[in-house]
């Protein structure tokens, strides 16, 4: 069986009678990039990101040729970041709404076919790396709007459209969603990137497949950006303020990019990088799934002779991160058990493939 | 890390499904992310979705690739 098949995060889940009295994560098979990457001129790998990493791929490239730029000491202009910034945005839209498709619309023919025509609307918008002009921006900016209203995105007030797609899924979502527990939440940001970057490239072989931040395990995506940025949190953390979190950030951000996406009104952080000294560099890139490192370390040849990548899944399906978080300790019902609990984790990434097994404490 | 795995189209199913063969494995996934695709087409897969329509050679060094990482992958499986 291929590397990719298995290529899933197992999840199991005890039970004490209707308690969820812990959660086990075993991540996936991680492989070796490093390997494949070490010895290699910096400039050849770039063409081999997009066939390892098919989700968020300008953002995985970006993060590389951004790193590899910060280790050689090259400044890049104004211009070009933009032009990043942009591709990185429309990139984490398409995969928000591809999230949406796989995660709440799969069975919603007419839902699929106009997140489709948004994402074909994103591709002629930026598809050449340049934002598109005159009227071929127009067309573009017509037809992202017509998919965007098709499927029921809200227009200003926040609230779906009452009896579109994402209205009814909202609805349904929120009749098995989990109680809310009160927990201490805690979310990855800019302000954390130094300090993961310095022990990228530090001793401990661990800290890229089972990171921490001082015991922290921060969650990272839509929902996490809403409460760094917004600061207002009403109490709720279930699957239904996550989806709700994915909608709002992709009206916001179809706003900005059809509004021009001048790098001025660009969220803070979506592309930055760091120098950690002679040859040695990183990039966070703010992706669709979260936060996103890479940290490479170059030869005298220019050659890479370290790399590490830090990806969001990792935070996100961390053993004591926001999975087990969210679900340690909730009370199942009949009506809100497995699908309740696949909701919860879907809610954190919808393109993250798990398996999920429940088990009783007394059977162990 | 979300890998994908390029795959072969087999057969076009109702409701945009479509059976696939991936390094000699048959699979059922959903086309419903990619427009106008035939038998004998590749894609990339991921969860059970296509995601993207690629070229045959592309496909094959895809694959090629993931092997490789396959192999390395496995040596850290707990």
């Amino acid at each position: 069986m291929s590397f990719a098949i298995r290529n899933k995060i197992d999840v199991t889940v005890w039970l004490a009678a209707d308690v969820i009295a812990a959660v086990e994560i075993l991540p996936r098979a991680r492989p070796l990039l490093a390997r494949l990457f070490a010895g290699r001129p910096a400039s050849s790998l770039l063409k081999q990101i997009p066939r390892l990493f098919a989700l968020c791929a300008v953002a995985q490239q970006t993060a590389l040729l951004s790193a590899i730029e910060t280790a050689r000491d090259e400044a890049i202009t104004r211009t070009t970041k933009q032009h990043r910034i942009a591709l990185v945005v429309a990139e984490r839209i398409a995969e928000l709404l591809r999230g949406l498709l796989v995660g709440h619309l799969a069975q919603d023919i007419a839902g699929a076919a106009a997140i489709r025509s948004v994402m074909q609307g994103m591709s002629a918008l930026i598809g050449s790396g340049q934002p598109a002009c005159g009227a071929a921006r127009r067309e573009a900016t017509a037809r992202i709007v017509a998919g965007l209203a098709a499927i029921g995105m809200p227009n200003g007030d926040g609230a779906p459209r009452p009896g579109s797609p994402l209205a009814i899924r909202i609805a349904a979502l929120d009749e098995i969603d989990l109680k809310s527990i009160r927990i201490a939440h805690s979310f990855l940001s800019v302000a954390d990137d130094r300090n993961i970057i310095e022990r990228l490239l530090g001793d401990d072989p661990t800290f890229c497949h089972c990171p921490d931040l001082g015991g922290r395990a921060p969650e990272t995506g839509p929902w996490a950006r809403q409460m760094t940025r917004d600061r207002l949190w009403l109490g709720r953390s279930g699957a239904v303020e996550r989806l709700k979190a994915r909608i709002a950030e992709i009206v916001r951000l179809c706003d900005w990019l059809k509004s021009g996406a001048h790098i001025d009104s660009a969220e803070p952080g979506i592309i930055e990088s760091y120098r950690l000294g002679s040859g040695r560099a990183a990039t966070a890139v703010e992706c669709a799934r979260g936060r996103l490192y890479h940290a490479v370390e170059l030869d005298p040849q220019g050659q890479i002779c370290r790399f590490e990548f830090l990806a969001p899944t990792e935070w996100n399906f961390h053993r004591s991160g926001p999975v087990v978080r969210n679900l340690q300790g909730a009370v199942l019902t009949a009506r809100r058990h497995q699908k309740a609990v696949r909701a919860v984790i879907e809610s954190l990434d919808p393109c993250v493939g798990f398996t999920l097994r429940f088990r009783k404490v007394d059977d162990a | 890390m979300c890998l994908s795995v390029p795959a072969k189209i087999v057969k076009i199913l109702p409701d945009h499904m479509a059976a696939v063969c991936i390094d000699g494995v048959s699979l059922e996934i959903s086309i419903a992310l990619i427009d106008e695709l035939d038998v004998g087409d590749h894609v990339l897969v991921h969860v059970g979705y296509a995601l993207a329509k690629i070229d045959p050679i592309e496909a094959k060094r895809t694959l090629e690739l993931l092997q490789a990482l396959g192999s390395t992958g496995r040596e850290l499986r707990p």
